[in-house]
């Protein structure tokens, strides 16, 4: 993991007695709350329904524990005792008083932790692979890139009044889990034909009220060449994105006029102008943000561990944990454990201190040390030794934490929705309490497989309903809350926009829906096919069908 | 004569306007004045011929690219934040310091309030209309707000790469210097 | 029916307007029948800028047994999330917190008035 030194240290610390000052003169009346709202919103306070909400950076979804321990005390000390984990990585406290924030910043910035870019037109926190550094799959380790960019766009001074939110996501890997085509830009490592690492640049992803999936506009950018290129990209983004309407102001919406040819076009004429030597990140720097990231000393291990065999046989809630949450690791008797915060009935995403301090214990104590956010809203312990998974799923289990449905139905991404955000339309987490439940079984869940629900409570898509394979999005109808569904999205290397099922229907009617849509995937599947497969051989029709039959 | 706040190494001061800045529907006083960018390529020539000098005023929309013939002989480029939120003047001011090795005043004009300040210096703005009633007090502690930044930019502040870099070698011209003794 | 609610500054609270002062709880809010002592509560709250943040007015209708804000949101506002009964409002319980739990789907969007979404 990257670690701050007294130079990062200072520059947190030197933040959050500016964000100090800033509140005290707002206290005293001296800047109004015009004034004030830009300045709290770029230290990632929002005024939400029931208080205000802190959303705490989480760069690209990594934490030691101390820094989750911290997580836990704030969460004790100043909230009502859980947080709650976003799509964006990132970690929200919903119960924040504004004359504590500047204390709970202070708190964070002992262990590294701040809220800096968590919110506003500026470059947002950089998402990567949760199992970076761990997974067999990937050329490089894409943390190396996102510190890289974090630090490169920390106070960025020409680009923190972007016409809009900027969201980049690097990953590394061909199977991808950051859904980097739904970002602003995605980055995804390749090898030139010449064996040269590179990346390939996507633009124009992105989701919320119009959705596009990212266009290619350069397939081998050399990677020594990131910083230069990003900059020429935020530059003509900075110059020509749209500024007099909120909702056309993403990039997505530039490339989509200019067209991903002629917008990449100027970004390589801009790019051209660039003087490299002052734009891009010296070898000598890259080395010692590498060094921060250098391969894990993993122990030299046996592939089959008789210890974990010996439990699996004794303990089917073990096998079960085993063949949904635990995957294969690039290193010989090691494995990647998803922790699932999706325990049915439970609002997704949300971990309470005690869960946050025993999946610090255990990062520590069998994950060298380092536990990983992702965007579905599940943490995951990337180094575990196969002998030592027993006893981390008998520590997950005793905190309620061991639910065995990673990738599973009820495995649900949900926006916190009206019971929070100031922004929705119709609740988010009730639906999605409500769903899991119905599939509660799981045996049920484990036959249905693959299926990635995704529900937002507006239009705004923190729930990225549009890239769930199911996807949920609440409308509000005269007052009612109604539920537009949506089928066939992805947010993987196969990422698609879903297509509208037909009209919303009512919160009453969402459960039995989903368990319609499932009906026709269990007629309709062939051996192998995911609900996703089978959903684009068939069409919408059959889905479409079973769903509305009974309307008509 | 009106005031603007001028940046100097020792910190913001409060510095006499020479220009007087003419909006494009009112015709020009004597003396040095700051006209539009239309303005400027209609008239510019004449201006200048009359002796006195011109600066130009860049509105957000419009691209300093089409300026870049003339800069070496401007005095004063401003640079206009219709709204605290609009960025595009950073990448005006970036320009032209970066690109272009302007070396005349720049001065931020509009929206300008304190809470800017870091961003607009290390773009390259060394001259500032504040619409907040702020003081050059506020703005030099603004400016000073953070020991350490993160990149390199117009005001070739060495970036926390660099800083290190730089501990390190004294670090090492340390060491050496001890073991020499 | 009004009523007139804003989140409190220091802390965010839900608070509403009742006779000069703000209270925590949609049962003591001050209801106004009619649009112009609504307005002047409105106008002297705005005037409160260091005590609450956007004040605004919200419409109020009977129920079975008392009143409750018209719009869900504000209903929300009034109770705490759904998700979590032990948090917000609803965690103290009371007769109005039962009355506008109660109350759940008789709501509409129309109660809003000026609402400012932050």
């Amino acid at each position: 993991m990257y670690r701050y030194d007294a130079l990062d240290k200072e520059f947190l610390a030197d933040r959050v007695s500016e964000f100090r000052h800033q509140v005290t003169r707002r206290l005293a009346g001296e800047i109004t709350e015009d004034q004030f709202k830009p300045l709290r919103l770029m230290n990632g306070l929002y005024l939400q329904l029931h208080a205000y909400m802190l959303r705490i950076a989480i760069p690209y979804g990594t934490l030691n524990p101390a820094q989750l321990r911290k997580l836990a005390e704030v969460a004790r000390t100043y909230d009502k005792g859980y947080g709650h984990f976003t799509t964006r990585t990132n970690l929200q406290f919903h119960w924040i008083k504004l004359r504590d924030a500047p204390d709970i910043l202070a708190s964070l910035a002992e262990v590294d932790l701040h809220a800096i870019q968590t919110s506003g037109n500026c470059i947002r926190n950089t998402t990567a692979d949760p199992y970076a550094g761990a997974t067999a799959e990937e050329l490089d380790d894409p943390r190396v890139w996102a510190e890289v960019i974090r630090q490169w766009s920390t106070l960025h001074p020409e680009f923190s009044f972007l016409p809009r939110k900027f969201k980049i996501a690097v990953t590394a890997s061909v199977k991808d889990r950051t859904a980097a085509r739904t970002h602003d830009i995605g980055l995804a490592l390749r090898r030139g034909r010449d064996g040269a690492l590179g990346f390939e640049v996507m633009v124009g992803g992105g989701l919320g009220r119009s959705p596009h999936i990212g266009s290619t506009i350069r397939e081998h950018l050399p990677a020594g060449r990131l910083l230069s290129y990003l900059q020429a990209i935020l530059r003509v983004y900075n110059r020509h994105g749209r500024r007099d309407n909120k909702f056309k102001a993403r990039v997505k919406i530039l490339v989509a006029s200019l067209g991903a040819e002629e917008f990449g076009r100027q970004v390589e004429a801009e790019w051209a102008q660039i003087d490299p030597a002052s734009a891009d990140l010296p070898d000598t720097e890259l080395a010692r943000i590498r060094g921060f990231f250098a391969p894990a000393g993993f122990e030299v291990l046996p592939a089959v561990s008789a210890k974990l065999e010996a439990a699996k046989a004794a303990d089917p809630a073990l096998a079960r944990f085993l063949r949904n949450n635990v995957h294969p690791h690039k290193a010989s008797g090691y494995a990647i454990v998803d922790i699932a915060l999706k325990t049915p009935g439970e609002t997704p995403g949300d971990a309470t201190a005690e869960q946050m301090e025993t999946v610090a214990d255990l990062a520590e104590r069998y994950s060298q040390g380092e536990a990983r956010v992702t965007h579905e809203q599940n943490l995951v312990l990337p180094h575990v030794r196969l002998d030592d998974l027993p006893a981390v799923h008998e520590a997950l289990k005793a905190v309620g934490l061991a639910s065995a449905n990673a990738n599973l139905i009820s495995d649900i991404i949900a926006c916190p929705g009206l019971d929070y955000c100031a922004l929705a339309n119709a609740r988010a987490i009730p639906i999605a309490q409500h769903i899991a439940q119905r599939f509660a079984d799981q045996d049920v869940a484990e036959d249905i497989g693959e299926l990635k629900i995704k529900i937002s409570g507006c239009i705004n898509a923190c729930g990225h309903h549009h890239v769930g394979h199911i996807g949920i999005l609440g409308v509000d109808k005269k007052g009612e809350e109604f539920y537009q569904l949506t089928l066939g999205g992805s947010g993987a290397e196969d990422a698609e926009v879903g297509k509208i099922l037909g009209p919303a229907i009512h919160a009453s009617r969402v459960t039995d829906a989903i368990d319609d849509l499932v009906a026709v995937y269990l007629r309709e599947r062939q051996p192998g096919e995911r609900f996703l497969d089978t959903y684009r051989r068939t069409g919408i029709a059959p889905f479409k069908e079973a769903v509305y039959a009974e309307v008509h | 004569m009106p005031k603007y706040i001028r940046l100097a190494a020792e910190g913001a001061a409060w510095a006499d306007d020479r220009f007087t800045a003419v909006p494009d529907e009112e015709s020009l006083p004597p003396g040095d004045v700051i006209v539009s960018l239309k303005r400027f390529l209609a008239e510019g020539d004449a201006l200048q011929a009359e002796g006195r000098e011109v600066g130009v005023r860049i509105a957000a929309s419009e691209e300093i690219e089409d300026l870049a013939y003339d800069l070496p002989r401007l005095p004063v480029v401003t640079v206009v934040c219709p709204k605290f939120s609009d960025g595009r003047a950073y990448t005006t001011a970036s320009l032209l310091r970066e690109r272009y090795g302007y070396k005349g005043e720049v001065r931020a004009v509009g929206d300008v309030l304190r809470e800017q300040a870091g961003f607009m210096v290390r773009c390259g703005f060394d001259a500032f209309e504040p619409a907040d009633g702020s003081t050059p007090e506020q703005w030099t502690q603004a400016t000073r707000r953070f020991r350490h930044v993160y990149q390199r930019a117009a005001d070739h502040r060495p970036p926390a790469f660099e800083e290190r870099q730089a501990q390190d070698k004294a670090a090492e011209a340390a060491e050496v210097k001890s073991h020499a003794v | 029916m009004k009523a007139l609610t804003a989140n409190r500054l220091a802390d965010g609270e839900v608070v509403f307007w009742s006779h000069g002062r703000w209270v925590e709880r949609f049962g003591q809010a001050e209801l106004f029948e009619d649009d112009a002592p609504a307005g002047e509560a409105e106008a002297k709250a705005k005037s409160q800028p260091t005590v609450v943040v956007e004040p605004y007015l919200i419409e109020v209708a009977p129920i079975e047994d008392g009143v409750a804000p018209v719009a869900y949101r504000e209903r929300l506002r009034a109770l705490g999330p759904t998700n979590t009964p032990d948090h917000g409002k609803q965690a103290e319980g009371g007769h109005d917190v039962e009355l506008i739990a109660k109350a759940a789907g008789a709501a509409r969007s129309g109660g809003r008035v000026n609402l400012i979404k932050r």
